[in-house]
C-alpha cells in the first residue's frame, strides 16, 4: 500500500505528506541482473557497517585519542589552557570530518539499496548516530559506574 | 571504470531543485498552451455549472466520516420530515430517491407495467429528454403533445389527447427545454379535464428556479391523481448525488411505498439533502437571480438577430434561429469549442438547448452567436 493512502489521512489531505514523495531520477535506471541486485544488497550491507563503525568512533575513540593528544601538550607545553584548546578544536575538527565522511557512506549506502532493488527514498545516518550515542553512552555508564568506579584508580583511596 | 561508476549515478535522485526546475517548466508550457488555445465551454450539461453550497459538502463528508460500515435509515425519516416540512405536506406524502428520473421511471414501472396491457402516457413535448424511452421501458405508448407558444405545457391539448387508455400524463414546469411553466389553476383545469385513471406527472426538477409562493407540490393535497417530482440536481447543484424526491397525495401510499429505492439511499445523499432541504434559501435566491439575469443579458444581446428563444424560467434555453437549422447551430458553435445539446435529440431540427452558465460564458456564447450567424 503506497504511504500516501488517503485512508492514512482520512482521505482529508489534499497535498502529499512530508517524506512520501516518489523518488525522481534523470531517466529510469537501468537495472542489472538479480546477481548484481544480491551483490549490491550485501554491499549495502557492508557500507551500513562502516559507517556504524565511523559513527561508533566518534563517541569512544575520538575523544580519548584527543584527551591524550591535550595531556601530552599539558606535558610538553605545561600549559592546561592550550591542551584544553588544542583537545577542543580537535574534537570538533574530526568530528565535522567524520560526519562528511558518513554523510558520503550514507549517499553510497542509498544508491546501493536502489541499485539492489529497494525504493530507498532517505539516509539512514541519522538512526546511526543515534543509536551509536545511545550505545555509547551505556557501554560508558557500565564501565564508569560497575567496572572502573567514580574515583580515578591511580588516585590514593 | 567510468561504466561500472555510471551504472550507480543513475541511482543519484534528482534534487529538490531539479525537480522544482522541471515541474515549472512544464507547467510554463501548460500555461503556453492554455493561452494558446481556446477552453471548451459545455452548455450541453443542464447540471448547475458551480459546486454545492459548502456545507452540503460538510454534511455529506459528515455522514461518511461516521459510520458508513453500517446501513443508511432505509426510510430517511429525517429527510422525509424536512422535505415536508419545506413544502408544508405530510411526512407520508414524501419519497426520496435516485433522482428525480429515477423516481418517474420507477413511478411509470408502477403505473404501466402493473396494467398489463401498458397504456398511454401523453407528454407534453418537448420535455424532459429521456421521458418517452422510459415509457416505452415501462411498456407503455408515449404521445407527444405539443408545447404553447409560451414554451410551457398546453394543457387543453394534453387533456384532449388524453383517451381512455392513457395512464398519465406527463409534463415539465419549468419545462426543460424551453422554461415555461404552468401556474396552479392550469394545473387545476387539467386535473378536472383528465379521464379518472389518468396521473398527472409533473416534473418540477427545475422548479427552484421559480420565485417563492409558486411552489406546485402543494397541490397535493388538493388534487388526488397529482405527482410532482423535485430533484437536488439543478439549483442545489448536487448532480453528483443523484438525489431527488416525489410528492404525491396523502391517499396514494401504496404507489409512493412503490417509488421508494428498496434498500434507501446512501447516507452522505440523505445528509446533503437534508441540509439542502432545511437550509436552500440561503442560496436558492442567488442561483435564481443569476439564471434569470444571464437569460435577460443574452435576450437583450441578441435582440434585433434571428436569433429567438421562449421567455421562461431557469438556466434552460431552447433557442432557434431563422437561417440555421438546429444542427447548424450546434455544429457552428462546437467549432468555436462551445457545445450545445442539438434538438436532434428531441426530434426536433430547429432548436437546440442551451444551459446558461456565468456572465463570461454568456458573453462568449452572444459573440460566438454572432459570429455565427452572418458567416453560414
Amino acid at each position: 500500500m503506497p504511504r500516501n493512502d488517503p485512508t492514512d489521512t482520512g482521505g482529508l489531505f489534499i497535498g502529499r505528506r512530508p517524506g512520501t514523495a516518489p523518488l525522481r531520477y534523470k531517466e529510469d535506471p537501468a537495472r542489472g541482473g538479480e546477481g548484481r541486485r544480491r551483490t549490491d544488497a550485501t554491499l549495502a550491507a557492508a557500507v551500513l557497517v562502516l559507517e556504524a563503525l565511523v559513527c561508533l568512533t566518534l563517541w569512544g575513540p575520538q575523544p580519548v585519542a584527543w584527551l591524550w593528544v591535550g595531556s601530552q601538550v599539558d606535558y610538553h607545553a605545561d600549559s592546561i589552557t592550550l591542551a584544553l584548546a588544542v583537545t577542543f578544536l580537535g574534537m570538533v575538527a574530526t568530528l565535522m570530518i567524520t560526519l562528511g565522511i558518513a554523510t558520503r557512506l550514507d549517499r553510497v549506502w542509498r544508491i546501493l539499496r536502489r541499485a539492489a532493488g529497494h525504493e530507498q527514498r532517505e539516509g539512514v545516518l541519522p538512526r546511526i548516530f543515534a543509536v551509536t550515542a545511545i550505545v555509547a553512552l551505556v557501554l560508558f555508564s557500565l564501565w564508569f559506574v560497575l567496572i572502573e568506579g567514580p574515583a580515578p584508580s591511580l588516585a590514593p583511596r | 571504470m567510468r561504466r561500472f561508476l555510471g551504472y550507480y549515478r543513475q541511482f543519484e535522485e534528482l534534487s529538490p531543485q531539479e525537480v522544482s526546475r522541471a515541474l515549472r517548466a512544464r507547467r510554463d508550457e501548460e500555461k503556453a498552451q492554455a493561452l494558446a488555445e481556446t477552453p471548451a465551454l459545455n452548455l450541453a450539461s443542464p447540471a448547475w455549472h458551480e459546486p454545492p453550497h459548502a456545507e452540503i459538502v460538510n454534511a455529506a463528508t459528515f455522514a461518511l466520516r461516521r459510520a458508513v460500515n453500517t446501513y443508511p435509515d432505509a426510510g430517511a425519516e429525517a429527510l422525509a420530515a424536512a422535505l415536508a416540512d419545506r413544502h408544508g405536506v405530510e411526512r407520508a406524502q414524501v419519497v426520496p430517491g435516485h433522482g428525480a428520473g429515477e423516481l418517474l421511471r420507477a413511478t411509470l414501472q408502477a403505473l404501466l407495467a402493473g396494467s398489463g396491457s401498458g397504456g398511454d402516457v401523453a407528454i407534453a413535448w418537448p420535455g424532459w429528454g429521456p421521458l418517452p424511452r422510459l415509457v416505452h421501458e415501462a411498456g407503455g405508448r408515449p404521445v407527444p403533445v405539443p408545447l404553447g407558444r409560451d414554451g410551457a405545457a398546453d394543457v387543453d391539448a394534453l387533456a384532449a389527447a388524453a383517451g381512455p387508455a392513457t395512464r398519465a400524463v406527463a409534463l415539465c414546469s419549468p419545462n426543460d427545454p424551453t422554461g415555461g411553466t404552468i401556474g396552479a389553476d392550469a394545473l387545476r383545469r387539467l386535473a378536472g379535464a383528465l379521464p379518472p385513471s389518468a396521473w398527472i406527472l409533473l416534473d418540477a426538477a427545475l422548479a427552484d428556479f421559480e420565485e417563492p409562493g409558486t411552489d406546485l407540490a402543494g397541490l397535493t393535497r388538493e388534487l388526488e391523481r397529482l405527482l410532482v417530482f423535485r430533484s437536488f440536481s439543478k439549483a442545489h447543484a448536487m448532480a453528483g448525488f443523484r438525489a431527488g424526491y416525489a410528492i404525491g397525495p396523502g391517499g396514494a401510499g401504496e404507489l409512493l411505498a412503490r417509488l421508494a429505492p428498496t434498500l434507501g439511499i446512501s447516507a452522505p445523499a440523505q445528509a446533503g439533502m437534508t441540509w439542502a432541504a432545511a437550509n436552500g434559501e440561503r442560496y436558492l435566491p442567488r442561483r435564481r437571480e443569476h439564471a434569470a439575469t444571464e437569460r435577460d443579458h443574452l435576450a437583450a444581446v441578441l435582440t434585433g438577430t434571428d436569433f429567438a428563444f421562449p421567455r421562461g424560467t431557469g438556466p434552460l434555453l431552447w433557442l432557434s434561429s431563422a437561417a440555421l437549422s438546429g444542427k447548424e447551430l450546434a455544429a457552428g458553435l462546437a467549432t468555436k469549442r462551445i457545445f450545445v445539446a442539438p434538438g436532434a435529440a428531441w426530434g426536433d431540427d430547429h432548436h437546440v438547448r442551451i444551459t446558461l452558465r456565468g456572465p463570461a460564458a454568456t458573453d462568449r456564447l452572444a459573440a460566438a452567436l454572432k459570429d455565427l450567424r452572418p458567416s453560414s
